[in-house]
């Protein structure tokens, strides 16, 4: 399994921008990374779940807390008549 | 000379309470007093809550003086790492990313702790996004071992060990994810608890690995540990993993005894990469265990191996996908200046991060990414099956396993900073507890050239009380822990 990791791409999946004056160290400690974490075993089978630990999901209704819009947007950077002002998000 | 309030344990301190000998009040201003002189030096607190503390303190004091009865906590001050949400306290996991969040909403461990009308002083420093064993990757500042102040105290919640260990609070609250309250606890000479998976709510912990993730207790002693896990554990509706279950009070009529206890001591926890001192350190340690009667048997954990590949694999899939959140829409940082959405979204992440939290998401990029999900991922699921698998059969023969917490004492500031390999190697002990969802405790064993060195008991699921109870035995048995450290 080859090391190589192409830095680009896996940066624009993650919407992160790695500088020119990052990108040599970031490349060299990304490949280092990825060769521990190669040595992994073939192992067989599928992963199974335990019948014992079932998630039991609540009702799909609000209880408890509830909360005022203006306490929810307190920590956004920018708002604009109770909404959330971004960028153009459509052309 | 330990009879300064900021030394006493909580235990202590509550039994002073209900006998009218001290104040909450009292108590309180003596926690912050011990804050204001030793904290410049330790870096422990990033944030306190003075005010709010004292009201909660007078509140208790007025509740003694009514004749009332106390829960356990009450009046007992209590620090809390950065990522664990506190209403109208900042919460800044020690990230640029939520350096003015703060949170509309408690934790559920936050809002178990104020129930019980404990006395919180503030928020604890940690690594970023709990991601880092030494605290220095910390946005804001790197803490100090209160032990020897030129070393590291670990992490990622080294804020929360140190605090403890420097006597500012008696108990703490931190997460561990793959070792992060543990190595932290061993380096620093305190008690740290990772309790079982589910068996505290992560509503309100800020996500890193949820598959991994738990919230858990710090203090100088077992019984203190115990008292703060009894007041934080239960089922939370608000936490579809939390575990529906009925949880005793641990630390009500808590007895060490290790006579007929089976310890496992497992040969690959034990090899090349573990300093000699703190080797010596924990076979003492285990020899002590069997002279007051405890069993010990060597038992093989041969997953150990690929345990930290594992980890790493899995730990940052899920970190990668946890943090897409930090996009400078709804809360935190965002960038400066940007032409589009995209370039908004690059900027806030890549201005916000600091450089492990970048790894860590590029690394869980890489994972899940198409074309490698399966060698990678899909490999770390299956591995993750046969580590649960080995534990589960060693249970059957034991009923704690025990290794070092870390596999050296604490390092030197700047010492592995710039080698993310090597600081990845301090999680060896630690990780496959983790990726198994079992309890483990680390509880100081001696000192390996002067600094802590760290025993680590690992128990089956649920088991808290039998590692209480160990714990507790070799406590009593080793002469008892290091008190509040000497700083200045």
């Amino acid at each position: 399994m080859s090391n190589h990791i192409d830095i680009n791409h896996i940066a624009k999946l993650a919407r992160l921008r790695i500088t020119e004056s990052e990108r040599e160290s970031f490349e060299r400690e990304m490949e280092a990374i990825v060769g521990m974490v190669d040595h992994l075993p073939d192992i067989d089978g599928d992963v199974v779940l335990d019948p014992k630990n079932v998630m039991s999901l609540r009702e799909d209704e609000i209880s408890g807390e509830r909360f005022a819009r203006d306490m929810l947007l307190a920590n956004a950077p920018s708002v604009q008549a109770g909404c959330l002002v971004v960028p153009k998000t459509v052309e | 000379m330990s009879n300064e309030l900021y030394q006493l344990p909580a235990y202590r301190l509550a039994e002073m309470l209900r006998n009218k000998e001290v104040s909450a009040v009292e108590i309180s201003k003596a926690a912050f007093s011990r804050i204001e002189k030793v904290d410049g030096a330790v870096g422990a607190h990033l944030a306190l809550s003075e005010e709010s503390a004292l009201e909660t303190a007078a509140e208790v004091d007025k509740a003694i003086g009514a004749g009332e009865e106390l829960p356990p906590c009450a009046g007992i001050p209590v620090g809390v790492k950065d990522n664990i949400s506190t209403q109208g306290i900042k919460t800044t996991c020690a990230s640029k990313m939520l350096e003015g969040y703060v949170p509309p909403f408690d934790a559920f461990a936050v809002k178990k702790l104020k129930e019980q009308k404990a006395v919180i002083t503030g928020k604890l420093n940690m690594d970023e996004f709990a991601m880092g064993s030494s605290t220095e990757n910390s946005y804001f500042k790197p803490a100090h071992n209160p032990r020897d102040l030129s070393r590291v105290p670990g992490g990622s919640s080294g804020g929360s060990a140190a605090a403890v260990a420097a006597g500012e609070v008696p108990l703490s609250l931190g997460s561990d994810t793959g070792g992060s309250i543990r190595q932290p606890a061993a380096y620093c000479g305190v008690v740290g608890l990772k309790p079982t998976y589910g068996s505290v709510s992560r509503y309100g912990l800020v996500a890193f690995a949820s598959s991994l993730d738990q919230i858990g207790p710090l203090g100088r002693n077992v019984r203190d540990t115990a008292m703060l896990y009894s007041a934080i554990c239960g089922h939370d509706p608000m936490d579809a993993t939390s575990v529906k279950r009925e949880y005793p009070d641990f630390s009500a009529g808590l007895k060490g005894d290790v006579k007929g206890l089976r310890v496992g001591v497992p040969e690959e926890y034990f090899g090349a990469g573990i300093d000699d001192g703190v080797k010596a350190n924990v076979m003492g340690a285990i020899k002590e265990l069997e002279r007051a009667g405890a069993e010990i048997k060597t038992i093989s954990l041969p997953s150990n191996e690929y345990a930290i590949s594992a980890y790493y694999i899995l730990s940052s899939a899920e970190a990668s996908s946890n943090l897409a959140r930090y996009d400078g829409v709804k809360y935190g940082y965002r960038a400066g200046e940007y032409d589009s959405l995209t370039d908004m979204y690059e900027k806030t992440r890549s201005e916000g991060f600091g450089a492990e939290v970048k790894r860590r998401i590029m690394l869980g990029t890489f994972v899940l990414s198409s074309g490698y999900y399966n060698a990678y991922y899909g490999k770390a699921k299956r591995l993750q099956q046969r580590i649960y698998r080995e534990f589960a059969e060693a249970f059957e023969t034991v009923d704690v396993i025990a290794t070092p917490t870390a596999p050296t004492a604490a390092f030197k500031l700047g010492q592995k900073i710039n080698d993310p390999l090597e600081m990845y190697m301090n999680d060896i002990c630690t990780v496959t507890v983790n990726i198994a969802g079992l309890p483990a405790i680390s509880l100081p064993c001696g000192m390996a050239e002067g600094l802590p060195a760290g025993l680590q008991l690992i128990g089956n699921r649920f088991s808290e009380g039998t590692l209480f109870k160990a714990a507790l035995g070799y406590e009593e048995i080793s002469g008892g822990f290091p008190g509040a450290a000497e700083i200045g």
